[in-house]
């Protein structure tokens, strides 16, 4: 069973069109990517699956629940982190997670052993005693974790995670998802981050409230940016690239730091042939190599295509 | 599996406990809470007094007789007035226009002489009209004295065959003291409670935690609730404080049921709660809630509660908006309890109407809280 059915959700504000029918399941253990700029209607869906926002229109089941219907019968079954770590500062560790235990009807020693878990799970070691105030962006983001995940919820929904938080944390954060997700916890996640995109099994991309891709990272690199891309090196390259721009089988060229970022057709371009190329026209010193499509490339793809679209 | 009360319980519990370690954590909530009623009840009920005493009064004896001389001890023999030192007539405008004295009695030269042979021998009382209450204070004073000292002279014979005598029942001494600290309690705990409910609530919203528990299964009713009663408990304590302050310092006597003076606390401290939590599902921001909540707990009971101001004095306009102040029924309710005596048949009507305004705007604020979630 899909752990989240998503059918036609319309979400409406006075006559602006926050989301726009869209639908998508999520599976049972899957970690889901929700992509988009601001505003394109990311934390809308969030708050709507999430029993906060009535749908205006469609429908949508999250841990087998309607979230139209029935609210909080989903809010038992689901976790949920908001961009703002809503963290109660002045408490210590500790007493955050006992009150988050016992907001979810935790209590005495199975919350207590619960606790612990999680703690350990997250990584929050010895700091129960600690003022959450005063504890780094990205332990504090652990702890608000924890604090999502003490009811083991079915589905766990995360706007915004790794905003604010450094690179290191956001790691050790990626690897308590990994794990949740292991044992089975449904995550659905927004971020701005393209490379954290990467860590998901499959994406949706949002775009003025319309989910306008939705597939594994890889296929929708296939799908978004055909070709192969390979990376120039070399110098003079500048007024050689003038000269590939155009060419058969060439789809772009673009200066990539003191490089070039080439999409080729691999039925007519290959290294050598490349090298060639642009050593006629001009450049020195030329060496190639393959490059992956990055979802950055798939992001502006699409949105491309949509914009053309609409 | 536990069942659906337990669960409630269990969820308002959890609510509270957090509130308690809230207020443990910030200590300036607890000096708010108990230490502002000590020192505002030691400044309201020292500072604002309306009793006369020791009114600066020059005497301008003219005559310096036996009979003025006696006149002048009657006069200085209550507390209330102070003899200022002076001559004469002339003197005596000068020291009302400086300010060194209140009020002035000119006796003239002759005076004992007229009384000897039986005339009406008038004496002066010049007062210092620009405050206009103490004026008429003093001139009731002097009036009543003097009055005395000329029965005494005439002997009973003269007396006029008709009189009023005045008895003034529960404060017959006129003390400030003793209605003052009724007001003031109502006064504290307005806004204690408005102040504190707005401040929890609203710093909950600015934190974006309201959010968290809206997804949370922690309802409305268990937020509010959990809120609630930490601060209930603290208005209660803060009550016992000021009553206990009351009855010791100010020997305000407690003539009346001890817990029905509660349960009308109880009742007042409900309705301001709820004024709080209304003001903050509104303003959702400390600085809007703590201006919004000190108005309109601050001059509603202080103006509009009857603590200073007689409510049948006020404007029929005002008089019609008290219908509304809850605090003009716990000020009723506390001083008759307190002055009068009596139990909960006396203020059962005061105990409706602060249990109506509860009832009314829990309501409007559980309603303004659904759509806010939406």
């Amino acid at each position: 069973m899909n752990a989240i059915a998503v059918d036609s959700l319309t979400k409406i504000f006075g006559d602006f069109v926050a989301v726009d029918h869209v639908s998508f399941d999520v599976r049972k253990g899957e970690v889901f990517g929700f992509l988009g700029s601001n505003g394109a209607g990311k934390s809308t869906t969030i708050r709507i699956l999430c029993g906060l926002l009535a749908p205006s229109r469609g429908t949508a089941r999250v841990a087998g629940f309607d979230v139209g219907r029935a609210p909080e019968a989903v809010k038992s079954a689901i976790g949920y982190m908001s961009q703002k770590f809503s963290l109660y500062l002045d408490l210590p560790v500790q007493e955050n997670l006992d009150f988050f235990g016992g907001a979810y009807g935790l209590s005495g020693r199975a919350l207590a052993s619960r606790a612990a878990e999680v703690v350990e799970l997250c990584g929050l070691g010895d700091l129960g005693g600690r003022i959450t105030g005063t504890l780094s962006g990205g332990v504090r983001q652990r702890l608000a974790l924890a604090c999502a995940i003490l009811h083991r919820p079915r589905v766990l929904f995360l706007d915004e995670p790794t905003a604010c938080v450094d690179p290191q944390a956001r790691r050790l954060f990626w690897r308590v998802i990994r794990q949740l997700a292991g044992e089975g916890t449904t995550i659905f996640v927004t971020t701005h981050y393209l490379d954290e995109a990467e860590y998901c099994r499959r994406i949706g991309l949002m775009a003025a409230g319309r989910l306008i891709a939705l597939d594994t990272p890889a296929a929708l690199k296939r799908t978004y940016v055909p070709g192969r891309i390979y990376l120039a090196r070399g110098r003079e390259l500048g007024p050689a690239a003038a000269v590939l721009r155009g060419q058969p089988g060439v789809t772009a060229v673009e200066p990539f730091g003191a490089g070039l970022h080439l999409q080729v057709d691999p039925a007519l371009w290959d290294k050598v042939r490349l090298a060639a190329a642009l050593a006629a026209a001009g450049g020195r010193e030329v060496s190639i190599e393959a490059g992956e499509p990055s979802l950055e490339d798939v992001f502006l793809a699409a949105l491309g295509q949509a914009e053309k679209a609409a | 599996m536990i069942s659906r009360p337990e669960r409630f319980l269990r969820r308002v519990g959890a609510m509270a406990a957090k509130e308690v370690l809230h207020i443990q954590r910030d200590p300036r909530t607890l000096y708010m809470a108990l230490g502002m009623p000590v020192i505002m009840l030691m400044l309201l009920g020292f500072g604002l007094s309306f009793d006369i005493e020791r009114i600066p009064l020059l005497l301008a004896d003219g005559d310096r007789s036996a009979a003025s001389r006696e006149l002048a001890r009657s006069l200085l023999g209550s507390h209330e007035l102070a003899a200022v030192d002076g001559s004469d007539a002339s003197a005596a405008e000068t020291a009302l226009r400086r300010g060194q004295a209140m009020a002035a009695l000119v006796i003239p030269a002759g005076f004992e002489r007229e009384l000897l042979a039986g005339r009406d021998s008038p004496v002066q009382l010049l007062v210092d009209g620009s405050d206009g209450n103490m004026a008429r204070q003093i001139m009731g004073k002097v009036d009543a004295i003097v009055r005395a000292a000329s029965q005494r002279r005439a002997g009973f014979a003269a007396s006029p065959p008709l009189g009023v005598k005045v008895y003034t029942l529960w404060n017959p001494a006129g003390r400030s003291a003793l209605f003052m600290v009724p007001g003031v309690a109502a006064y504290l705990l307005a806004i204690a409670a408005v102040l504190l409910t707005a401040l929890t609530i609203a710093a909950e919203w600015e934190r974006g935690s309201m959010e968290q528990l809206f997804a949370s299964p922690v309802g409305r009713l268990e937020i509010v609730l959990g809120k609630l009663l930490p601060y209930l408990a603290l208005g209660m304590l803060q009550l016992l404080l000021v009553i206990t302050l009351g009855t010791t310092v100010f020997d305000v006597p407690i003539r009346g049921s001890l817990p029905v003076i509660f349960l009308a606390g109880l009742f007042f401290l409900a309705a301001m709660l709820g004024q709080g939590l209304f003001i903050s599902v509104i303003a959702r921001n400390q600085l809007v809630a703590t201006q919004a909540g000190a108005l309109s707990s601050l001059l509603p009971s202080l103006i509009l509660s009857g603590m200073l101001v007689p409510i049948e004095n006020m404007p029929r306009i005002l008089q019609a908006l008290t219908i509304v102040v809850p605090a003009r029924y716990l000020v009723h309710a506390l001083r008759t309890l307190m002055l009068k005596g009596g139990g909960l048949s006396v203020v059962a009507l005061d105990l409706c109407a602060m249990l109506a305004f509860t009832v009314a705007i829990l309501a409007l604020a559980t309603l303004r809280f659904k759509r806010r979630l939406a």
